[in-house]
């Protein structure tokens, strides 16, 4: 499909990548334009996209706003129509804002994982576990000290499906909800030397200043492939929003899944580590991107 | 001329005058005499056209004051000074305060510019402020500020103020009653200064000697109206009333 | 010494981890948004101050006790509310506030004016009923009283706007959920907020660098304070 802008031979212009700035933001109808883009905490807090979208931002001669919500918040802005794309990393939220209609032309975008840190004592004895839901229910029966997100974010998300998974309500003194930011979990869960659920990001950033250790690993470093935390993008609807700035977002949407933006993704670094992998391109067909997981033309609902 | 005819009031049901007449000419002072709270203020409220009153009319000048449009009324209002028992300066400097009447009576334009030239560090001074500050024999406190004046002081620049744009007329009501006599004595030659300078002055006040000293004319005021009124040697010497004669003696108290 | 110099020497006074522009930029929208919405509001509640205190009027038990609820009305809620008004699917949605910095100021606007018209208030109705009289006596219209009694008042109103102003610059979650707490990609706030700076910082666990953003905050207070005081000259309290 072809965005608006797009740099190409139509006017004779094109020089290649080194084309001039001007010309391609003279030619590109959203030029001067704003695109919002609504996205979790622990996605911003990477640091990633202040580092990749003045690439896109040049091209374009726009100007992304990046608005850190956490991803409930993300996702009903978009669905409020008060942006214009959301990448999130919860696939089941994901498919739900699809399936309502809120979300079109969704595109799966990079992947990292998480991973069950605790105190080197690691009372409960997951370290090394390879089933991540093994280790959960052994916490869950050790009563060991486990810090919740709580926060409905795609850390919370994934940390419940993985209780539901491993068929164990957690409830109890030693189940402990915050309804904070990642970093602030971290932070309690060193203080108390209780498990935690954290993206590998996070962890990252945060290792020099706790004393966690990841005790069971996430598929990046051979770990169960439960643990894996995908990001999709996804643009907002134009037929349920009119305003939406839709030229814009299928623009962005191009751009961060070619392979330019996916290797500058995969270059990103945070304390000499990659945080996230590219997933956007492959050689094989992958149709399951652009649907709701488990929607084929045989299970139409409408 | 202020003219008051048949004029009654009452503040609820209370009443506080009843039938009162009476007229102030520019160039006289007239003492209004009589106990407290018998309606002295209410009656030079009356007078300086503040206050309608519930019966009767009020001419300034032929014109019927309460029979015209608000702003012809602030119009005649503004012919008017008005001095109170409480010295209620504002807290400002003396100099603001006395150009005050003078101030309200410019153009927004005009305010504007000398707001701004006053913000500017460049104060103005009109010759009007000084001038009145001067009767009162103040015009050395001019930049001071109002708050650190002594109760004599501040009555006396009360008085300049309500001078300084030189009214017609001037009400003053119960003007030294708290003072001590130097002030006392620089005000009643202010008063007589006023009167000598055409200005229609009237003063209310409890203290009948003042009245004695300074007016031209007395009215009495005891109670339902205006007992007497009349050359102030008259009212002193031989009023006509027998109730103004008890008064006076001191027989009637009240 | 210009606050430019103070913003930019502070980095490397305190080794903060920020971009060059950063600091100043978020002190600026903090200013901005604050100060803009603090006028708004003193030049709203002024007039509504004078009408409560000294007119009549149908409705004004009900204005009375909109200004005592609206004093203690958790501001995250205001947020929440104003959020409503402006996003897309609201009332007010077809003027794109949302995620901008109007967006913010409406929102410090509906904080600031209950105490700032609670305490013009009370400075306004403490003017002596003598002192208005005076000035009406002398030839004042009513429009000349009501600027005597803000005169007379202003220490009481200097106060009113420092206690709006407070409330304005400490908002945190209001402006947070209207205005997204947006810098650009190269670290230029454009909604973003001391207070929700430290909000971030605070989330990501970077608690000293947070304190250090809080201490910027308070010391900006202090001075604001500091200035409201001195064009008070001597004050009431050389009485």
């Amino acid at each position: 499909m072809s965005t608006a802008g797009c740099t190409g031979g139509d006017d004779g212009n094109s020089e290649g990548e080194g084309g001039s700035q001007e010309n391609q933001g003279e030619q590109a109808a959203v030029a001067g334009e704003t695109l919002t883009l609504t996205t979790t905490t622990s996605t911003y807090d990477t640091g990633l996209l202040d580092e990749i979208h003045p690439q896109f931002e040049e091209m374009y001669g726009v100007t992304v706003d990046a608005v850190a919500q956490g991803t409930g918040a993300a996702l009903e802005s978009a669905r409020n129509g008060d942006s214009d794309v959301v990448m999130v990393h919860a696939r089941g939220l994901e498919d739900e804002f699809m399936r309502n209609g809120y979300g079109i032309n969704r595109r799966d975008l990079m992947f990292n994982d998480f991973v069950i840190v605790g105190s080197e004592d690691d009372p409960a004895g997951i370290q090394g576990m390879d089933s991540a839901t093994e280790a959960l229910t052994t916490i869950a029966e050790a009563e060991a000290q486990f810090v919740s997100r709580g926060d409905n974010s795609g850390t919370h998300t994934k940390e419940l499906n993985l209780w539901e998974a491993a068929g164990t309500e957690p409830g109890g003194d030693w189940y402990q909800e915050t309804g904070t930011g990642m970093g602030e979990a971290l932070n309690i869960a060193n203080q108390q030397g209780a498990y935690t659920l954290s993206d590998r990001g996070t962890f990252i950033s945060q290792r020099s200043e706790i004393d966690l250790t990841i005790l069971v690993q996430g598929p990046i470093e051979g770990g169960p492939e439960i643990l894996a935390n995908p990001y999709g993008v996804m643009a907002v609807n134009p037929g349920v929003h009119d305003n939406a700035n839709y030229d814009l977002a299928m623009a962005y949407i191009g751009w961060i899944t070619s392979p330019g933006a996916q290797e500058a993704i995969a270059d990103y670094q945070m304390n000499g580590e990659q945080l996230f992998f590219p997933e956007a391109i492959s050689e094989d067909p992958d149709f399951q991107q652009y649907v709701p997981e488990g929607w084929s033309s045989d299970s139409a609902d409408e | 001329m202020i003219r008051l005819s048949k004029v009654t009031h009452a503040y609820g049901d209370v009443p506080v005058i009843e039938d009162v007449s009476l007229s102030v000419d520019p160039g006289e002072v007239v003492g209004i005499i009589g106990p407290s709270g018998v309606g002295k203020t209410t009656l030079l409220r009356i007078l300086a056209l503040f206050v309608r009153p519930r019966d009767g009319t009020v001419e300034l000048d032929g014109e019927s004051v309460w029979s015209v449009e608000e702003g012809e009324r602030l119009a005649l209002r503004r012919r008017i000074g008005m001095v109170f028992q409480e010295s209620s300066l504002f807290d400002a400097t003396v100099a603001r305060n006395v150009e005050y009447g003078l101030r309200v009576r410019q153009g927004w334009t005009d305010r504007l510019r000398e707001q701004l030239r006053s913000i500017a560090g460049r104060n103005g001074s009109w010759d009007a402020v000084d001038e009145a500050l001067d009767l009162v024999g103040l015009e050395d406190k001019v930049d001071q500020s109002a708050r650190s004046l002594s109760g004599g002081e501040a009555q006396r620049v009360s008085f300049a103020r309500a001078l300084a744009y030189e009214p017609t007329y001037l009400m003053l009501d119960e003007p030294t009653s708290d003072l001590d006599p130097r002030n006392t004595g620089l005000i009643e030659e202010a008063i007589q200064e006023a009167r000598d300078r055409g200005i229609g002055v009237v003063v209310a006040t409890h203290d009948m000697h003042q009245a004695e000293r300074i007016a031209d004319r007395v009215g009495v005021l005891l109670g339902d109206g205006l007992t007497e009124i009349g050359p102030t040697e008259t009212i002193f010497e031989n009023p006509t009333d027998e109730r103004t004669r008890k008064f006076i003696s001191g027989e009637l108290v009240y | 010494m210009s606050l430019e110099a103070v913003a930019q020497s502070l980095p490397a006074l305190v080794d903060l981890p920020f971009r060059e522009g950063y600091v100043t930029s978020i002190i600026y929208v903090s200013l901005y948004v604050s100060v803009v919405a603090v006028t708004l509001s003193t030049l709203f509640s002024i007039p509504v101050a004078l009408a409560m205190g000294f007119t009549d009027f149908p409705g004004k038990q009900f204005v009375k006790s909109v200004i005592n609820t609206g004093m203690g009305f958790p501001s995250v809620v205001v947020g929440l509310l104003v959020l409503f008004t402006v996003s897309n699917q609201g009332p007010l949605g077809e003027l794109e506030l949302i995620f901008t910095r109007e967006a913010m100021i409406i929102s410090q606007f509906v904080l600031a004016t209950p105490p700032i018209t609670a305490i013009s208030l009370a400075a306004i109705t403490g003017v002596s009923d003598n002192v208005r009289e005076a000035a009406r006596a002398l030839g004042g219209t009513r429009l000349d009283v009501a600027l005597v009694v803000i005169k007379e008042a202003r220490y009481g109103i200097g106060t009113a706007v420092l206690a709006g102003f407070g409330r304005a610059i400490s908002e945190v979650g209001s402006v947070l959920i209207v205005g997204g707490n947006i810098t650009s990609s190269q670290g230029i706030s454009k909604t973003r907020t001391l207070t929700t700076a430290i909000q971030l910082e605070a989330r990501q666990g970077q608690y000293e660098t947070a304190m250090i953003l809080g201490a910027v905050l308070v010391a900006i207070v202090l001075v604001v304070n500091g200035i409201v005081v001195r064009i008070g000259d001597t004050g009431p309290m050389d009485r």
